[in-house]
């Protein structure tokens, strides 16, 4: 079966750095993917390229076999994507957004508004309906983001901290929309720092160091017998010597 | 004075680190220029002090009126970054006024203060020693007006009705100052007027000149800015988003290219900064054209019309940096009309205001009608086409909206970038006027057929040329607006990679240009025509009878010939065939993508 989400040999330098190291990876059908790494990994970078957001300087990347860079039209059509730290139109509503976002999708006005008012009440946005984006908390702006992402029924999401700065009740929500969209066949690539969270949403899981992959393949492949925080950590970490206390916080 | 010192340290820090980068060309280019215009002043505390009065007062309102219009003046250590250590509001409104000494446009102003101790040293002993703090005290000022300015014009902003009147004022201000020889005409002035002693940026002189209160009430300006500067501060500190408030319009777009323009609308609609670029560049026009009135002149009320468009261009110039990162959404969903949605969304709110009023003044006037209609839809179809093209071509990374400090005047980190993103935009539509202006100049209303083919061509091919532009280096300008920082390579053609003699060319060309073009050439032929002689300084108005056009003409080539050779400085060092969007993975500036 066609993988969901297809990297071959990505790579990205930035200056003398280099961000992402021939890195594959395949994400399959079905799957609800965690992408776990330390700040700096690549993680973000990686995801960027995935979607066609950054332009890599080798590999390629397929969605549902569509290559992202030579035809955008198709592959972008059946990516749901939300990016950590990048602009909305920011002086519309919520409701604004996700109406003229639907329509430059091509979405019937009629099955946008259905949509907008159904995804606005589902995530509790609906109370803040004359509040532009730009006066949204952080929490919210996640929301609003998945939102968009969700918005025109695409085959594969892919979240770059999706859960990050949000309240639990509402990430509860969010698990839950998040749960039955892999249920409904549905693929997600989600990026995080939380290993609980991973551990609890995520089939499968790759661990990115240092722009490669460290290791990939089902959650239980990867961790073992152990929890995924001591592997990580195994994997990642214990480059510097251990963790130290600092001296001086203690009375 | 520790926490002076301090960050006085940290903004020496800071300024370390940017002159390393790519900012020092621009921090060289604005010490060369403002070295010179610095030995101007210098030179004038030789010639004549009344002179050297009227040139502070020149730095003064530079100091004031600059920040404003370029990007909201130096931000390096800002208020916020400190407000948890919770200093008192004027401890630390005096620690950033030191800080803000650091830098290169207050040594650049305090060399041009030498001035006051030249002025001191011909004196007498006595008038030298006094200079020595009157140059620090003036300097206090002049850096003090600039903030507490830039403040006052912040607050304005946080309010729809605040941010029009600023704009109306500060596009009347400018308009005054290009038109200054209006009112030396209309008073009669020939000397600079006494007002320019008693004005603070003179204060320092008259305190060298034997006026000791001077140098008191100077410390005393000093101290009251400061405070004042202290108490606006405390208003910024946690100020709240720059957005207009109201209830909401009813969503009506049914089609992909309805929703950009409807976005656009709105954005521009509730972005308070954006109301007061608009109300500035309608201020402007209108002054601009009306101040001949009061030399009973109406001959320019025609052109307040195309004046507002090409100043409204100038503002759109960096179109897409304004919106930030969320140039995504667009990336991801290639081919929904982006650049044709904004194209239609700025001609829609600024064709029927430029059409009223180019309507309005020319029937005031009773004419030129075919020269008028021919420049309103070139100059449109100019500015509508070459904003989107201008924007993705030689973007300067914006700040994202919701990322924005304090001050909201402050829309990207390289403000000097922007600021010559706007000149060359000025320029460019207003070279998208001159085939129509002239047709109609030569036989009339043909021009008014020129003007309108032109308008349409221009707005559909550099529409689409934008739009080539966009879809294949989205990425690249992505990333540049994510980091802030142009790759080096992408920058090759644009403004800020020329080397920094043929960036003070460009500076000087397209900056002094006007002089020689329109007062020296256009309006003394006028003056010529109807035999006004000795005028001011209207060089033409001087001559031998038989010499005036001459002259005046000569002042007229002069003028085209700084512009051209502004335009031959910043010309792309490499050929035409570069504006075509090249096929993927060739061509590329950026990386070496394989696809």
């Amino acid at each position: 079966m066609t993988p969901a989400l297809r990297l071959s040999g990505l790579t990205k330098r930035f200056g003398d750095t280099l961000a992402v190291d021939a890195l594959d990876l395949d994400v399959p059908q079905g799957s609800f993917f965690g992408l776990v790494g330390q700040n700096g990994a690549g993680k973000t970078t990686t995801l960027s390229m995935a979607v066609g957001l950054l332009r890599p300087d080798g590999g390629s990347a397929t969605i549902f076999g569509e290559d992202v860079w030579s035809a955008p039209g198709r592959a972008k059509a059946l990516v749901g994507v939300l990016p950590d730290g990048l602009a909305l139109p920011e002086r519309l509503t919520g409701r604004e957004v996700l109406t003229y976002l639907g329509l430059l999708r091509g979405l019937d006005r009629d099955v946008v508004a259905r949509r907008a008012a159904e995804l606005l009440a589902l995530l509790e946005l609906d109370r803040a309906d004359r509040t532009l984006v730009i006066e949204y908390s952080t929490g919210m702006r996640k929301k609003i983001g998945l939102a968009t992402a969700l918005l025109h029924a695409p085959r594969l999401l892919v979240l770059d901290e999706p859960f990050e700065a949000v309240d639990p009740v509402s990430a509860a929500t969010i698990k839950t929309i998040l749960r039955g969209f892999v249920a409904g066949g549905g693929s997600i690539v989600l990026s995080s720092h939380v290993m609980a969270l991973v551990e609890q949403l995520c089939d499968h899981v790759a661990v990115i160091d240092e722009g490669r992959v460290a290791a990939a393949g089902t959650l239980d492949e990867v961790r073992g017998g152990r929890s995924l925080e001591d592997t990580f950590v195994e994997l990642v970490g214990g480059r510097d010597g251990g963790v130290r206390e600092l001296s001086w916080l203690s009375r | 004075m520790a926490v002076a010192l301090t960050m006085a340290r940290m903004k020496v820090a800071v300024l370390r680190h940017t002159f390393r980068g790519r900012g020092s060309e621009t921090a060289t280019t604005g010490a060369s220029l403002g070295a010179l215009l610095a030995a101007g002043t210098i030179y004038l505390a030789f010639l004549d002090p009344d002179l050297l009065a009227a040139g502070y007062a020149a730095w003064a309102l530079g100091w004031m009126l600059g920040p404003v219009f370029a990007g909201g003046g130096d931000e390096t250590l800002r208020p916020e970054h400190f407000s948890m250590l919770g200093l008192p509001p004027r401890r630390l409104a005096t620690g950033l006024l030191v800080a803000a000494f650091v830098g290169v446009a207050p040594l650049v102003s305090l060399a041009a203060l030498l001035g006051l101790l030249v002025s001191g040293v011909r004196l007498g002993v006595a008038n030298a020693l006094v200079a020595l703090p009157a140059m620090v005290l003036q300097l206090a000022v002049f850096v003090l007006l600039a903030k507490v300015f830039v403040a006052l014009v912040g607050v304005t902003l946080r309010t729809r009705p605040g941010a029009v009147a600023s704009g109306v004022l500060n596009g009347a201000a400018l308009a005054a100052l290009g038109q200054i020889w209006i009112f030396f005409v209309a008073f009669d002035q020939t000397g600079v007027p006494a007002a320019a002693w008693y004005l603070p940026s003179g204060w320092g002189l008259l305190a060298v000149r034997g006026d000791w209160w001077a140098l008191v009430a100077l410390a005393v300006l000093a101290f009251l800015l400061l405070s004042a500067w202290a108490a606006l501060l405390g208003r910024r500190v946690g100020a709240t988003r720059t957005s207009a408030r109201g209830p909401r319009r009813p969503i009506t777009a049914s089609t992909a290219g309805g929703a950009v323009v409807a976005r656009e609308l709105r954005t521009w609609s509730r972005d308070l900064v954006r109301n007061h670029q608009l109300s500035f560049a309608l201020s402007y026009g209108v002054c601009f054209a009306a101040s001949p009135l009061l030399l009973g002149w109406d001959g320019m009320l025609p052109y307040a019309g195309p004046i507002f468009v090409v100043m409204a261009a100038s503002l759109a110039a960096n179109l897409y940096a304004a919106d930030g990162t969320a140039l995504w959404l667009t990336i991801m969903i290639p081919g929904a009309g982006d650049v044709r949605g904004r194209q239609l969304a700025w001609l829609s709110a600024q064709a029927p205001v430029a059409t009223a009023l180019t309507v309005a003044g020319t029937a005031i006037n009773g004419g030129p009608w075919p020269l008028v209609l021919a420049l309103l839809p070139a100059l449109l179809g100019g500015a509508a086409g070459l904003a989107p093209l201008v924007s993705v071509y030689g973007l300067v990374p914006g700040t994202d909206p919701h990322r924005r400090a304090g001050n909201p005047l402050r829309t990207s980190e390289d403000d000097g970038g922007q600021t010559g993103l706007a000149y060359a935009m000025l320029v460019l539509v207003i070279l998208t006027g001159v085939p129509a202006g002239l047709v109609a100049l030569w036989t009339g209303w043909p021009g008014v057929a020129v003007g309108v083919a032109t308008g349409a061509l221009c707005y559909w091919g550099f529409g689409l040329l934008a739009e080539r532009r966009l879809s294949s280096h989205g990425p690249e300008l992505l990333h540049m607006m994510r980091t802030g920082r142009k790759p080096q390579a992408a920058t090759r053609s644009r403004f800020d990679h020329l080397s920094n003699t043929r960036k003070s060319i460009a500076v000087w060309c397209f900056g002094g240009g006007a002089i020689p073009l329109i007062p020296q050439g256009v309006v003394a032929t006028v003056f010529v025509a109807r035999d006004m002689r000795h005028h001011t300084w209207f060089l033409a108005t001087y001559m031998p009878p038989g010499l005036g056009y001459p002259v005046a003409a000569g002042f007229i080539l002069l003028g085209l010939a700084a512009y051209g050779t502004g335009l031959w400085a910043v010309r792309p060092r490499r050929g035409p065939g570069r504006l075509g969007p090249g096929p993927r993975g060739t061509g590329r500036e950026a990386g070496t993508a394989q696809r």
